[in-house]
């Protein structure tokens, strides 16, 4: 059994008292105290067009497990951003009800995986942009070609 | 100013045979295409029931002005029974389960006016979590 632990910390001084948020996990399987076991291993992609690409494919998971996805725009720009979306091969603000959000350079985020509909992504922009992304997979089925 | 961090660390010894994992980001949030910080939050904790059926966590704001700005979410499952996880949704897509003691972060761009955010509880008994949400606006609803 692997042990993957992940870490997040939000600080803010948002408010007139400081805001700390600080939480770990350990990635199990569902509904299990067993830590997952595969992964996709940490991918990079560069962007040369805003075309929309499903950097993770629903036909290479099992379906209703634990997986998780990280994906962070590796930019600095503020201006320039990548659509995310549940979707077979669409991303865009108003992608039918299954857009998730922006992320602006230097973004990140980590959320569990169906493996039940592609992610897919798309630049704002022609210039070149990179994104990493990483899936930690519970029933991980290889490519399908 | 606010001045808004989030950072991750993701590690493992012994995911990746020979290899080890280390995965460190962080992040200034910011207001929509600006490096100005975001300004607006709404945190909480609460507890779900299964009977309680689908819930929604954040509603999106009433004006279209709202819709594609730079939001960002956090949601973590407090419950340490392995057996207790919530269902995490935009509108009708299901991002995911969180699975006890689990957490996620991610962008919300409130695509439209029905891209709330919703949360489930798919276990017998109370299941405690807690969220925080950061926005780059938010226009008030009118009086009722």
């Amino acid at each position: 059994m692997a042990t993957t632990t992940a870490s997040i910390s939000i600080s803010s001084d948002m408010m007139g008292y400081p805001i700390n948020i600080n939480k770990t996990m350990t990635m199990m399987k569902f509904q299990s105290c067993n830590g997952l076991e595969e992964t996709s291993g940490l991918r990079a992609h560069k962007f040369e067009s805003t075309s929309a690409i499903s950097i993770v494919e629903q036909d290479e998971y099992t379906d209703t497990k634990a997986s998780k996805v990280y994906i962070r725009n590796t930019g600095s720009s503020k201006e320039a951003f990548f659509y995310v979306a549940k979707h077979a091969s669409a991303a865009a603000d108003a992608t039918a009800g299954e857009a998730i959000g922006r992320l602006y350079g230097g973004d990140w985020m980590l959320i569990p995986y169906l493996g039940d509909v592609n992610i897919t992504v798309a630049p704002s922009t022609a210039e070149t942009m990179t994104l990493e992304y990483m899936v930690f997979a519970e029933g991980f089925l290889g490519g399908q070609g | 100013m606010a001045t808004t961090t989030a950072t991750v660390t993701i590690s493992s010894s012994d995911l990746t045979p020979g290899m080890a994992l280390n995965i460190n980001a962080s992040s200034t949030l910011m207001k929509t295409g600006t490096t100005t910080g975001l300004e607006i939050m709404d945190m909480g904790r609460g507890s779900l029931k299964q009977s309680d059926g689908n819930q929604s966590l954040q509603a999106v704001t009433a004006t279209s002005d709202d819709y594609g700005q730079a939001s960002y979410v956090y949601i973590c499952n407090d419950s340490t029974d392995d057996q207790k996880y919530i269902k995490v949704g935009i509108e009708a897509t299901v991002i995911g389960n969180l699975g006890a003691g689990d957490w996620m972060f991610m962008p919300w761009g409130q695509g439209d006016a029905a891209a709330e955010l919703t949360i489930e509880a798919e276990a017998t008994g109370t299941i405690p979590y807690e969220y925080a949400i950061f926005k780059s606006a938010y226009e008030l609803p009118d009086a009722s």
